[in-house]
This record gives C-alpha cells, sequence and structure tokens, in this order.
C-alpha cells in the first residue's frame, strides 16, 4: 500500500521534472519568459492520447507528441517575434488560455468538458508497462534522457549563446548571432520535453480533460523554476522533489483531502513569495529573475 | 562622390535619421579609409552614437546608404553586418554578466560553434586556434589573469578591457569603438592607446567615438567632426584642432 | 431586430462588468506598471466577504455591501505594502511583480476555497423577478441597476483622474514617475490610493456580480482575464482605454455568439487577447511604451 503511494509520488516527481527542466531552459538559461508551457504539455497531453486511442504505437505516439509540441513551441516563437518583457510573458498566458478553449470546444476532437477517458497503459515490443513500477521505470528512462539531453545544450557553446541572449540579447546580436533563430530552437526544445511530459500524464493518469491543463497547473512548475534557482539543472531537481514531497507531509499528520488542496496551494504560494521577496535567486541559482 | 578606391572600408552616403521631429542624423556622408584610425567627435547630442547605431543595423536609416568595402550593407540584420565584419563595442561594455571572461570571448569567435544541431548531437571541442586565438589577444589587452572570474565582478577598467577583446576577437574589417576611455583611469588610457595603435599596425581599420580631445587628436589619422546632424568639419588632428567652425560648435553647446 | 436589442444590451450589462473591472486594474498598472493579477481575487473577495456579513453572519445588506467594499480596498491596498512595496524596495522588475501577483492570486482563492469550500454559493437578496420587456428584448431590474452604477462609477472615475489633485498626481506618476517626484508627489503614496481606489471599484463589481450570478471561490479569475483583455484592446494604462475595450469586447463576446456555439464566449476573449498582444500591444488608445528600438 505504502509501496504503492511511493510509486505515485515518484512518477509525479518524474514528469513534474521533466516540465521543470524544459521551463528551466527557456526561463532560466534563455531569459524567454515562457509562461505558456503547460500548453505545450497539453498539446503533448492530447496529440498523443488521441493517437493511442486509435491504434498508434505508444511510443510513436509519444514522440509525435513531442514533435507537435515542438512545432507549435516554434509557432509561439514566430508569432512573439516582437514581443518583449511583460507583454510577451502575457502572450504567452493568453497562449495557454487559446490552448484550452480549444481543448475545451473543439469537441469532435478532444470531447470538450467531457475529456478522454480510457487511454491505453503504454506498451512497447509487446512489453505491457500497465503495472505502476513499470511505468516509473519509464517515466525514469524519459527523466534521464531529457536531464542529458538539456544539460548537453547547456553546456555547449550552443547553451552560452543562449545564457548570452539572457544577458544581454542586443550585444549577443552585434555579436553575430541570429537570436531569434537561437530563440526559436530554445522554445522548440522546451515544448517538446513538454510534449514528452504531457504524453507520460495521459498515459498514467489514463484520463485527460482540459481543467488538467489550465495556467494554475503552471504554479508549481514555476514555483520550482525559481525556487531551486534559475539556470540551475541541479536546484531544478532538487525542488522539485521537496516541493512535491513536502506537501505530502501534511497528509501523514492527517489533515483531510478536502483540506489539503487549498493547503498545498497556499504554502506553495507562500513559499514562491517569501523566495521572490528574500532569496530571488532561489537555492541554486546563477541568475536573478528579471 | 568621387570614385571608388580600394582604401575605403566603410562609405556612408547621406545618411538620414529622424525621430518624430528631431533630425538626429541629417544627410551626413563621409568615408573609413582602411588601416587608419578615424574618430568621429562632435557635441553631445550631434548624432554621433546615432550614426554608429544606424552602421551596425540597430536602427534602421530612413535615407542614405552605407558601405563595407563596396558591399551595401544599409539596413541589414544586425547578426548580419556583425558577420560582415562590423565589430562594435558600446559606451557600457555590456558584457554578459553571468558568464566568466572566457566564456564572453569564446562568444564572440565565428559561429560555427554554436550551430544547434552540431552541440546536440556531437562532442563540439573549440578548435586550437580560436583557444591560441583568444591567449594572443587576451595577453595583448592584458586580461589574460582573470579568465575565469564572472563578468559581473569585474572592475570597471576590467570590463572595458574585456569588452575591446571581444570585439577585435573576431578580426573584424572595421572595429567601431563608442568612447572607448570614458571613465577610465589615465594609465589605462594609455594602454588602450597603445592597444589601439598596435592594432593599427597590424592592418586594423578603426573608428571610433570619443570625447577626451588628447586621447582622440593624439591616435587619430582622420577626423570627422559631427554637430546637430550634419558633418561640420574633416581633416588630421592638427587641421581640426584649429577649425574655428569646430570650436564654435563645441564652445556654443 | 430584437435579437439584435438583446445581444446589445447583453454586451452593454457584461461590458459595464468588465469595465469596472478593467478600469481599476488599469489604475494600477498605469501607476504601478505591473500586471496586477490578484485584481481578480480582489473581486471574489469582495463577493465572499458579502456572503459573509450578509448571509453568515445576518447584517442589514446596505451595511454588509459598504463593508465588503471597504474590505476589499483594504486588501488591495495590504497587498501593495506587504507584498509589493517590499519588492519594489529591491528595484524587483514588472515580471517579478508580475508572478509574485500571480502567487497572491493563489493564495487568496485557496484561502476562500478554505474557508468557504467548492461548493458554490448565493447570495438570496436579489428575488428572481421576471424581467422587464423592452422593445422586444429582456433586461431585469438588477441588470439595469448594474448598467446604471456601472456607469456612474465610471464617470466619477473618469472625473476623479481629470478633475481632482490625487487623480492629476496618479497621472502625473503613469506619465514619468521620475519627474512627478521631483514636483514632490510620492510616488508610493500615489500606489497605494491606486490600489485602495482600483480594489474598491473591484470589490463593486464583486458585488454586483455576486448579486446577479452565483460565488465559487475562481469567480475572480475568470473576471480579471476578461477585464484584462478589455484593458488591452482599449490600451493598457490608459483607463478611458479600458473602458473602451471592456465594451467592445462585451460587444464582440455577445455577438459571437450569435454565430459560433455559446461554449466560445470565453474562447472569444481568450482569442482577441493574444491577436491584440501580438499585433497591437498598445491596444486602441494605448500609451507608447519607450522608443521604437529593435
Amino acid at each position: 500500500m505504502i509501496e504503492a503511494y511511493f510509486i505515485h509520488l515518484l512518477i509525479l516527481i518524474g514528469i513534474y521534472i521533466i516540465l521543470a527542466i524544459s521551463l528551466q531552459l527557456t526561463l532560466g538559461f534563455t531569459g524567454l519568459l515562457n509562461l505558456g508551457h503547460i500548453a505545450f504539455f497539453a498539446i503533448g497531453a492530447y496529440t498523443a492520447a488521441l493517437l493511442t486511442l486509435n491504434g498508434t504505437p505508444f511510443i510513436i505516439a509519444l514522440l509525435l507528441a513531442g514533435v507537435f509540441a515542438m512545432l507549435s513551441g516554434f509557432l509561439l516563437s514566430l508569432l512573439t517575434k516582437k514581443l518583449k518583457g511583460d507583454y510577451l510573458a502575457l502572450a504567452t498566458i493568453a497562449f495557454t488560455f487559446v490552448v484550452y478553449a480549444i481543448a475545451l470546444n473543439w469537441t469532435k476532437l478532444t470531447r470538450g468538458p467531457l475529456g478522454l477517458p480510457g487511454i491505453p497503459k503504454p506498451s512497447f515490443f509487446g512489453i505491457s508497462f500497465s503495472s505502476n513500477f513499470s511505468f516509473l521505470i519509464l517515466t525514469l528512462i524519459i527523466v534521464l534522457i531529457t536531464y542529458l539531453i538539456i544539460k548537453k545544450i547547456t553546456i555547449s557553446p550552443f547553451g552560452k549563446v543562449l545564457e548570452a541572449i539572457r544577458d544581454d540579447e542586443l550585444a549577443t546580436k552585434v555579436l553575430g548571432k541570429n537570436t531569434f533563430k537561437m530563440k526559436g530552437y530554445a522554445l522548440a526544445i522546451s515544448a517538446f520535453f513538454a510534449g514528452l511530459a504531457g504524453s507520460l500524464y495521459a498515459h498514467y493518469i489514463t484520463f485527460i480533460d482540459p481543467s488538467s491543463f489550465t495556467l494554475l497547473q503552471l504554479i508549481p512548475i514555476l514555483i520550482i523554476v525559481i525556487v531551486g534557482g534559475l539556470a540551475s539543472l541541479r536546484g531544478t531537481i532538487i525542488a522539485t522533489i521537496v516541493l512535491i514531497l513536502l506537501p505530502e507531509v501534511l497528509r501523514f499528520i492527517g489533515i483531510p483531502s478536502t483540506i489539503l488542496g487549498p493547503m498545498r496551494q497556499i504554502i506553495y504560494a507562500l513559499i514562491l513569495l517569501l523566495i521572490l521577496i528574500y532569496k530571488p535567486k532561489g537555492f541554486y541559482g546563477k541568475v536573478e529573475l528579471e | 562622390m568621387g570614385r571608388w578606391s580600394w582604401n575605403k572600408m566603410l562609405r556612408i552616403q547621406n545618411l538620414k535619421k529622424h525621430f518624430g521631429g528631431v533630425r538626429a542624423v541629417d544627410g551626413c556622408s563621409f568615408e573609413v579609409k582602411k588601416g587608419e584610425i578615424t574618430a568621429l567627435i562632435g557635441p553631445n547630442g550631434s548624432g554621433k552614437t546615432t550614426i554608429f547605431n544606424l552602421i551596425s543595423g540597430i536602427l534602421k536609416a530612413d535615407f542614405g546608404e552605407v558601405f563595407l568595402n563596396k558591399q551595401k550593407i544599409t539596413n541589414k540584420k544586425i547578426y548580419h553586418i556583425s558577420n560582415l565584419g562590423v565589430s562594435r563595442l558600446f559606451q557600457q561594455a555590456r558584457l554578459f554578466n553571468n558568464l566568466t571572461v572566457r566564456e564572453n570571448l569564446l562568444l564572440a569567435s565565428n559561429q560555427e560553434d554554436t550551430k544547434f544541431w552540431k552541440n546536440l548531437f556531437f562532442k563540439n571541442k573549440i578548435k586550437k586556434y580560436k583557444i591560441d586565438d583568444l591567449k594572443r589577444i587576451s595577453k595583448l589587452v592584458g586580461i589574460d589573469g582573470f579568465q575565469n572570474k564572472l563578468a559581473r565582478n569585474l572592475s570597471y577598467g576590467q570590463k572595458r578591457l574585456v569588452g575591446i577583446a571581444r570585439a577585435i576577437l573576431n578580426y573584424p574589417k572595421v572595429l567601431m569603438l563608442d568612447e572607448p576611455v570614458a571613465g577610465v583611469n589615465p594609465l589605462l588610457r594609455k594602454r588602450i592607446a597603445k592597444i589601439l595603435l598596435q592594432l593599427k599596425k597590424q592592418g586594423e581599420t578603426i573608428f571610433l567615438i570619443e570625447h577626451d580631445m588628447n586621447f582622440t587628436l593624439g591616435i587619430a589619422d582622420r577626423v570627422i567632426v559631427v554637430d546637430e546632424g550634419k558633418i561640420i568639419a574633416e581633416g588630421t588632428p592638427k587641421q581640426i584642432k584649429h577649425n574655428p567652425k569646430v570650436l564654435e560648435a563645441y564652445l556654443g553647446e | 431586430m430584437s435579437v439584435v436589442l438583446q445581444l446589445l444590451i447583453n454586451s452593454l450589462i457584461a461590458g459595464a462588468i468588465y469595465a469596472l473591472v478593467a478600469s481599476g486594474f488599469s489604475l494600477i498598472y498605469a501607476t504601478s506598471k505591473f500586471i496586477h493579477f490578484a485584481h481578480g481575487a480582489t473581486i471574489a473577495f469582495s463577493a465572499y466577504f458579502l456572503y459573509f456579513f450578509f448571509s453568515m453572519v445576518g447584517l442589514n445588506f446596505g451595511f454588509s455591501v459598504i463593508l465588503a467594499i471597504i474590505f476589499a480596498a483594504l486588501l488591495g491596498f495590504l497587498m501593495n505594502i506587504i507584498v509589493f512595496k517590499q519588492l519594489r524596495k529591491r528595484k524587483a522588475s514588472g515580471i517579478i511583480l508580475l508572478i509574485a501577483s500571480f502567487a497572491l492570486m493563489i493564495l487568496l482563492e485557496s484561502l476562500i476555497l478554505l474557508f468557504f469550500g467548492a461548493d458554490v454559493k448565493t447570495i438570496g437578496y436579489i428575488k428572481v423577478v421576471k424581467g422587464l420587456e423592452f422593445l422586444g428584448a429582456i433586461i431585469t431590474p438588477l441588470q439595469i441597476f448594474i448598467i446604471i452604477s456601472s456607469f456612474i462609477l465610471l464617470c466619477l472615475l473618469f472625473l476623479f483622474m481629470k478633475k481632482t489633485k490625487m487623480g492629476k498626481a496618479m497621472r502625473a506618476v503613469s506619465d514619468n514617475k521620475d519627474v512627478a517626484e521631483i514636483v514632490g508627489i510620492s510616488s508610493e503614496r500615489i500606489y497605494n490610493w491606486a490600489f485602495i481606489i482600483g480594489s474598491a471599484i473591484a470589490g463593486i463589481a464583486g458585488i454586483l456580480i455576486s448579486l446577479e450570478q452565483n460565488l465559487s471561490p475562481t469567480m475572480g479569475t475568470g473576471l480579471m482575464i476578461k477585464g484584462f483583455t478589455g484593458a488591452i484592446i482599449g490600451g493598457i494604462g490608459s483607463v478611458p482605454g479600458a473602458i473602451l475595450g471592456s465594451f467592445l469586447l462585451g460587444l464582440a463576446e455577445n455577438f459571437g455568439i450569435w454565430f459560433l456555439p455559446s461554449g466560445y464566449k470565453d474562447a472569444i476573449a481568450f482569442v482577441l487577447l493574444f491577436l491584440f498582444l501580438l499585433f497591437r500591444p498598445n491596444g486602441i488608445l494605448g500609451i507608447k511604451k519607450k522608443g521604437d528600438k529593435q
């Protein structure tokens, strides 16, 4: 019983790590205020779910989920090319709303508020991952892949250009870099992994509906990225583990579920506020949020 | 405008830029000759930095043309102009604060390293010649002692030097410096002057804006004076020093 | 014809509410220069305050309304003093304030959820009356009241901004904080008042809505988004712009669902928001931000 609960937590942590690390790439390393990350998560989830519900093998659905999310990342970077600061943040938030509205209203495709139930558990070449433990293994593999790829990007010269863009985009242009293209790449990769996370989520919960993909769902991810520290992958991972496990402690002291939900949000909000005021670099951060 | 000769690195032709009602640059034409140090001087607000910004592509010209070694570069994208060989140093050093000196310098080198797909799939080792260049120039400018310091922790003078090093790393065709010695102590000023002269000896073309008259008149081969968006005088430092129009422009401000 | 009239009336009602939300929000943005997401929470809190005082404690209705508005204004003021002022002291950018406001919104909504529960509540003050007929369109007395009180409030706000010393000071700070400080206007004081007034207006909006519809913990967010969209359409940072934009939004929504299924109502607002942010971020009347550099 306890074991199943821990496995569940670990899977959740895994999915959040993927989401947080991919957001970190754009927010912490490139300085892009992409608050539309949930939209990519949603696109990934719906794409994967619709594909597997129609018989597509899981691994293809997973990849296509990433690809579709990635394409929408490119699209978003194109659309927001000329926006800066506040306006960029707002436009990305609005993007989340638009994707949510599409999920809610395009009932022919997404069944709207009824959602998509009965998403099949993943299976590769006949091996089914239906047990939670095996799903955990799957999740960890994808977390590892995500981490390795994003880590490689951040330490490479390309990653340094992203950081340069964050620190001073004009100076970066003046050094001869096509910053628009680079930002596009960063956003696309970030979206790709968010899409993978979405696909994992859909196949774990086996039911998705638009309510899982609102702006509210961004909060824990944002908190993780900021509290862990901008531009620190290590901080992100540690923050994910701590922030997911922390509210669970409340569960153990016997606080009922109805109170637990809002309590968790309150704790998150307070932590975020405190960090913003007193420790804006987060715990392992290299940079302050700007 | 006369015939093209091989020694013109930059040619600016009837450049105009206005902001609302203000004519910041009002029909400027001049040349920057190859291998020379050309200075652009003028009272505050005369349009010098605007001209620089127009050449680098940071601002769009309303009228006129800019040629780099016979190639038209007017209104091209900033990074494109940079890759064609125009290197620009800003008044504020504009370093990447959260990167080390070494990382700042490496970013100046050519673009191959930063291609996305290459970085994703291959182990990207920085080519040896780049590292050698970096070492050589760091030594020349005098910043080899603190390569691993974060840019934000450098002193004002150190930041300027790193800025200069970063600007010259890519063998630019023309080096544009916006007030390279502003607010810099006399010792450092001498050193920077020495560096610039050394670069000139190596064949570099330098175009600079500077308010410090002694510095400018000391190293420039040619001086262009601008006031209220128009060129009012051109010549050797000696000629400019005694030009009544120039004195009037400065005293009248 | 009567359909068009009905839609116009519906637009007017929606626009009136949105305008109240948008104008308060715009006042805060114009002065403090950041997106105050938690404005939506102020709306919800005000409605729940009313519920608390009237339906739970049993105070007189009028008195409850006044208390609710005062508490809403107080809430806005406290948010400014406790959170935003501290951040400003540390030279926080608009983005940080935005995120902090976001966090506040979550905090406040969760508090409502905690204390009042997620179930929908009603304030049973206005009895359900049959609407009045007017040239083939229907409008209830409450709705007429909403429109009229909004207009009055917005006019008062307009006069306040134009004629009073405080209003002028606010516009000064909005245009150029540094110059305003030089002539002796304390920007911190202005921020406080902007929050107080803006939140009070939001509070009134919350009360009006709670009479017309039900209460739920997230009622503020949706309205905030609409009001915010109205402000963007009309021109953020400009209070008249926010009002204009809100009415235009009301029109777009209600005429929009003439052609589209009614579920698309919110989607219309979101798409408009997105489009304006991309192509015309300064809105129709908006103030330009800084120069036109790359």
